[in-house]
């Protein structure tokens, strides 16, 4: 049995009708603001779909990439994306199986991260094919070619763990939004009620509907778990399967799930910083949010220092020459100053602001997770290339340098990303309603009315009538 | 289908016109399974009496889980073995690549198990005309009976109004 | 009947002259980029010549190598390419079906040596070089991945005239194009099933030895080491 009870300071005292009244306005009214955003994020982003449409027909070659280094930013930003992915299902799972209250306004705007962050990451994978047109023949479809996909393939267990994934982690958003696209069916009117009325799927709020929501919710919490741990371990050995000095290592699973989670916990934070401004969700979002959220930052933070030391301990300490080529090019040659801005970003700066709670306000954690963004994107940098640029035989080293294809699409995909949660905002209640007022009943009320229930020997019967009938 | 039903404010009034119609069903001749509750959040914790909610699913789930595993071996063995092409001295069917496809898949069986049950059971997708008022939306919360016995809609009526009912409203599918 | 096809490069005879890189440019269609590509490491050769230094100065001696696709028996590219475009066909050469190939680049990126190569751009030939194009090997597109066959088209060509002569393959009878070309002989290319074929009793010899050997791959190119890198020539 849930327990209701909320420490004040998550306690969020607000009307029904207040609550309806706020996180409905973004659906119904729409600002100039609004326009503005998206007519930028849709400038700025358009360009890298031309990008990409003339990297397929010129070839790769427009891309940085080269040989030795023949996987650059495209893979250092699907790495990235996937990783941002961590955010919201984990953490809403976790908050959700242990039943922690102050989660309610929280899930639903970290959620919505993890299926945009991982629609876009799963782009990158095919636009970083030399012929992308011909991406489907990782699926596993009987084709006329008689042939199936080989599934002794890294490649092809992403494809089987990011579908599962997205599959899992959409039904864990929309499956709560559902009744609230109810509220918004009800009040809407025109072309905008027959959409709506389309999404609720009939949604009335019968004891079986309720019933049937929070059990799927609660066993898909359970799966959703290993399927997210599970993703970014396949990512990391799609890097740890192949013999390259560095990333033939046992530790990139658990690395690559800590760093996932890490810059995933960041992405929130900072998206939620924004939505709290942006739609003035002050009463909703509450500096206790930013706080404990900050405290599970640090304690990644604290965990992302202690893999990398693992992880570069053990290679110094092996002295390979081929992994020692990649080793000191990352501490002291061409990437020394990337590498020491991604510690910097994931922990110098980050620490001290989440550790001291003077300092762990939204203003503070919200600087120490735009940091943590910037240095994971940096790590995934470091753990692509440099070991490409030193494979085994030195005269087959090379250097990297991304051109502005690779750049202009990644711009792209990150305003495509951003718009993508922009119209989520304005499409859906970007807060849970049902589930924020379901918080907000005092337990002894929900005791005393239980115990007069069983007393007068009030049984519903839980069978309702069909229209069919 | 005909229904009558009222608009309750809050979850005592509420409970309490559900306790009135369960005790006196037999003699407003309500069919069993006729009485209608409607609300904008879940009221499991409420004491509706209606926490003895049964459902299959966390049985389902986990067959659904078995018959994903079983599909991804099955996928795994079957394909590899009609093109047989060898690679990097590695049999056919790797037991450790085959075990994370299994694996994929057996959460997959499992996620999509739950979906489809919670949309069968649930009732849902509907889109037809049924029992259902808007301002259930709006916080009010809905007890209503279906079908009822036209001599006793009447005080069916006056029961819920009695107890708290701000609207008391009738519902015809035709 | 299958074979088991490998080559001995005896860096011995080596004179780094790269004729074997001109032949196999000639005969397996292999695109070429213009300077400023080739500088950014867009150069396609399936074979090439490694140059390294011996000695300290003044006393120094310049060595060679030439590089080519191992033909590895436990192959790392093989199996992480997810539409099978890399695979070891029952000749035991990796081979590497363009058709099939989407430009995931794992391959080259799992290969210990860097043999493979991939077609950054269509490939180009100015008029009328398109006209000296080799008819037994197709030509590959932008976006996909190319390597070192062991001249297949040669393999299968004679494999066929000898089933139509009704014997077996003679050693020495295939010839890939860079042990054909080679002035100093220094490559020779036969049957490792065979025990008296010359590859195979080369492939015993003391000197022999492959490239990384510490991975595991298993080559099927074996270098003779160089007799006199220890003297003092």
């Amino acid at each position: 049995m849930a327990t209701t009870s909320i420490a004040p300071e998550y306690a969020i005292d607000i009307k029904p009708d207040q609550i309806r009244q706020d996180l409905l306005r973004p659906i119904f009214q729409t600002s100039r603001r609004f326009y503005v955003l998206v007519f930028f994020l849709v400038a700025i982003g358009l360009p890298g779909i031309f990008l990409y449409a003339n990297q397929m027909s010129e070839g790769m070659g427009v891309a940085g990439i080269t040989r030795p280094i023949f996987w650059g930013i495209y893979i250092a930003n699907f790495v990235f994306w996937i990783g941002i992915s961590h955010a919201g299902t984990l953490i809403s799972a976790i908050l959700r199986l242990v039943n922690a209250t102050w989660r309610r306004p929280v899930t639903r705007c970290a959620e919505a991260i993890t299926v945009f962050a991982l629609a876009i990451g799963a782009q990158y994978p095919i636009i970083h094919l030399g012929r992308s047109w011909l991406f489907f023949w990782l699926m596993p479809y009987p084709s006329e070619r008689g042939i199936w996909p080989n599934f002794r393939s890294p490649l092809c267990w992403d494809f089987f763990a990011i579908s599962t994934y997205l599959t899992g982690s959409t039904a864990f958003l929309l499956l709560p939004i559902i009744p609230d696209w109810a509220v918004v069916r009800d009040r809407a009117s025109g072309f905008r009620k027959r959409i709506y009325t389309i999404l609720a799927l009939g949604w009335r709020g019968t004891p079986r509907e309720w019933h049937r929501l929070e059990v799927a919710m609660r066993i898909m919490a359970v799966a959703i778990l290993p399927v997210a741990i599970s993703v970014h371990t396949i990512v990391s050995w799609d890097f740890a399967m192949a013999p390259v000095p560095m990333w033939h290592s046992t530790v990139f699973g658990p690395y690559f799930v800590a760093g996932a989670i890490f810059s995933g916990i960041a992405a929130l934070i900072v998206a939620m910083g924004i939505l709290r401004k942006a739609l003035h969700l002050e009463e909703y979002l509450k500096p206790s949010h930013f706080s404990n959220l900050g405290k599970l930052l640090l304690v990644m933070s604290l965990l992302w220092v202690y893999f990398i030391f693992a992880e570069r301990l053990t290679v110094w300490y092996g002295n390979q020459p081929a992994e020692m080529a990649a080793f000191w090019s990352i501490q002291r040659g061409r990437f020394a100053g990337l590498f020491w801005t991604m510690v910097s970003c994931n922990f110098l700066i980050p620490f001290p602001i989440l550790a001291i709670k003077k300092l762990r306000t939204i203003t503070g954690t919200m600087i120490a997770s735009s940091t943590v963004v910037v240095g994971m994107w940096l790590e995934r940098f470091l753990i692509v290339v440099p070991p490409l640029e030193h494979k085994y035989l030195p005269y087959e080293w090379g250097t990297y340098h991304p051109s502005v294809t690779e750049i202009g699409i990644a711009i792209g995909t990150l305003c495509g990303m951003i718009l993508l949660y922009v119209l989520f905002a304005k499409l859906v209640p970007i807060i849970s309603i049902w589930e924020l007022k379901g918080g907000q009943h005092k337990k002894p009320f929900a005791e005393q009315a239980l115990s007069a229930a069983s007393r007068s020997g009030v049984h519903l019967d839980s069978t309702l009538p069909s229209t069919n009938s | 289908m005909n229904a009558i039903y009222g608009l309750f404010p809050d979850t005592n009034s509420a409970r309490r016109a559900l306790a009135a119609l369960r005790e006196e069903s037999s003699r407003l001749r309500i069919k069993p399974g006729a009485i209608v509750l409607m609300s904008s959040e879940p009221l499991e914790e409420e004491g509706f009496g209606w926490e003895k909610q049964r459902t299959y699913m966390p049985w389902l789930t986990p067959l659904g889980a078995l018959l994903g595993g079983a599909a991804g071996y099955a996928l795994a063995a079957f394909t590899q073995r009609v093109y047989p092409l060898p690679t990097g001295g590695m049999p056919l069917i790797a037991m450790y690549p085959s075990g994370i496809i299994m694996y994929e898949l057996t959460m997959f069986g499992a996620i999509f198990t739950t979906i489809v049950t919670l949309l069968i059971s649930a009732r849902l997708p509907f889109y037809g005309k049924r029992l259902y008022d808007p301002e259930v939306t709006n916080g009010k919360i809905l007890v209503g009976v279906a079908d009822p016995d036209r001599e006793c809609s009447g005080e069916i009526g006056q029961h819920l109004q009695s107890e708290g009912a701000e609207q008391v409203r009738e519902f015809s599918s035709e | 009947m299958a074979h088991r096809w490998a080559m001995v490069i005896d860096l011995d005879r080596c004179t780094g002259c790269e004729t074997c890189m001109a032949a196999c440019h000639a005969e397996n269609n292999i695109a070429t980029v213009d300077a400023k590509q080739a500088a950014r490491g867009r150069a396609m050769h399936w074979i090439h010549v490694e140059r390294y230094w011996e000695g300290e100065f003044p006393n120094v001696r310049a060595r060679f190598q030439p590089v080519l696709c191992q033909q590895c028996d436990a192959a790392p590219c093989e199996p992480v390419c997810p539409t099978y475009a890399a695979y070891h066909n029952e000749d035991g050469l990796n081979a590497q079906v363009y058709n099939r190939c989407i430009g995931t680049r794992y391959c080259a990126n799992a290969c210990p040596y860097t043999a493979r190569y991939f077609n950054w751009w269509n490939p180009v030939w100015d008029k009328p070089l398109q006209l000296q194009l080799n008819p037994d090997v197709s030509v590959r597109e932008a976006g996909i991945m190319e390597k070192c066959t062991f001249c297949n088209q040669r393999i299968v060509a004679t494999e066929i005239q000898a089933k139509a002569e009704n014997r077996e393959v003679q050693d020495g009878e295939v010839k890939p194009a860079c042990v054909q070309s080679c002035p100093t002989t220094a490559m020779v290319f036969g049957d490792l099933d065979d025990p008296n074929s010359q590859v195979s009793r080369l492939a015993r010899s003391m000197r022999a030895t492959t490239l990384l050997s510490e991975l595991g791959t298993n080559p099927k190119v074996i270098y003779l080491e160089r007799e006199s890198s220890h003297g003092n020539d």
